[in-house]
């Protein structure tokens, strides 16, 4: 695929970039550097792409891989006790930062409710039924197998069901 | 809202997330910023380019200003040589002067001392060509005579008798004036009519290069050439 080519259908999918990462995120400043980061990424190394597979999954990948790199190594820096070393009990699959100032603002239960889950169940709602991904492609992005795309949107709502009843019973 | 969202099945849940769930659209100037940075690197200008340039203009500079004092190289063809000693005397007497202007034919017997060129008849100018003054002359180890005269238009023109037995003559440049036929050769900006009488050679210089000062000039040779005879001496 030309240069060109691949510039301009990357840029197609920038508005459903930038919304991922507004959820990942939940930080708009942050959600540009990230969003920012995946095309640099994915430029420089353009020559790997592989015609004729999916531009959209790939660019969701190295979205998410490159959240979970800084915030893991974010994460990683404060998890560590004031003597140095490490707290190992930090979850392999964090939430998402708290709330901090300038962090977007959620105006409804279910939007409220989505901010609380863990990433990966986060991710897996937002690429399944808000882009309408196919499970193969949500694989792909989340570097699992198929069924464990399955298992993690059962489970994600679940666990979102749980977090709107707390909010309807107040 | 007519359904709990707790008590949803999994696709309207799925629905919901579909529709309620607000969207973000990525900010012009994300757009603008990932845009500019698909761009392709403009060319960046070599690091070593604006030095070189700079000392390039220097030794041009350097060459504009030293040039003239460099020595020409001579040229290989003996009367080319020989023309442009003359048009070289000729140079400085328009600049300076003469070094010392003589009378003829009062000072003859000085200047054909000196020069070692006599001169049994001579040009002393008339209606057309004033006589400026006469002198010796030293060019291209040569001994020889000098004799200027000015037009009614302020030319200065210098006629010129060196020893030069078997001058070459350039075929190619010789012009039919009146019963003569000189060869008419520039060099630096000025013409100069060169003949040869016996083992003399003899040179008419001006600064009259143009089409219509050639017919004046071929003119002021005529005079000069049927009104002077020179001569060895020695």
């Amino acid at each position: 695929m030309a240069t060109g080519d691949f510039e301009r259908q990357a840029l197609q999918h920038l508005d459903a970039l930038y919304n991922f990462a507004m959820y990942l995120t939940r930080n708009p400043p942050e959600a540009d550097d990230l969003v920012q980061e995946t095309y640099l990424r994915a430029f420089r190394f353009s020559h790997r792409f592989q015609a004729g597979t999916h531009l959209r999954a790939w660019l969701f990948q190295i979205l998410r891989n490159t959240f979970l790199t800084f915030y893991r190594l974010r994460e990683r820096e404060s998890a560590l006790a004031e003597d140095g070393v490490p707290d190992w009990d930090v979850p392999m699959f964090h939430d998402a930062p708290d709330d901090t100032a300038g962090a977007m603002e959620a105006h409804t239960d279910l939007e409220r409710a989505m901010h609380r889950l863990p990433e990966e169940f986060r991710t897996v709602l937002l690429l399944a039924e808000v882009e309408g991904m196919p499970l193969e492609e949500i694989a792909r992005v989340m570097s699992c197998p198929v069924g464990t795309v399955k298992s993690r949107i059962f489970r994600a709502k679940e666990r979102l069901r749980a977090l709107l009843r707390d909010y309807e019973t107040g | 809202m007519s359904e709990r969202l707790s008590d949803s099945s999994d696709e309207a849940l799925g629905r919901r997330l579909a529709t309620d769930l607000p969207r973000y659209a990525a900010p012009a100037r994300l757009r603008a910023a990932i845009v500019e940075a698909a761009a392709p690197p403009r060319p960046r200008r070599a690091f070593w380019l604006a030095p070189a340039l700079s000392a390039l203009a220097t030794a041009a500079v350097l060459v504009l200003v030293f040039l003239p004092m460099l020595p020409r190289i001579p040229p290989a063809d003996p009367t080319e040589r020989l023309v442009r000693s003359v048009v070289a005397e000729h140079t400085r007497a328009l600049m300076w002067g003469t070094r010392r202007a003589e009378i003829i034919p009062a000072a003859l017997p000085w200047l054909t001392r000196e020069s070692g060129i006599g001169l049994t008849r001579a040009f002393v100018g008339d209606d057309r060509l004033v006589f400026v003054g006469a002198e010796p002359v030293y060019l291209d180890g040569r001994r020889g005579m000098a004799l200027y005269y000015r037009d009614g238009e302020g030319h200065l023109l210098t006629y010129m008798v060196l020893p030069a037995p078997g001058l070459p003559l350039p075929e190619r440049r010789r012009v039919q004036v009146d019963r003569f036929k000189p060869a008419l050769m520039q060099d630096s900006g000025f013409s100069a009519w060169v003949w040869r009488q016996g083992d003399l050679a003899c040179f008419l210089v001006s600064d009259m290069v143009s089409q219509a000062d050639l017919e004046r000039f071929k003119d002021y040779f005529v005079r000069v050439r049927v009104a002077t005879e020179p001569v060895p001496a020695y």
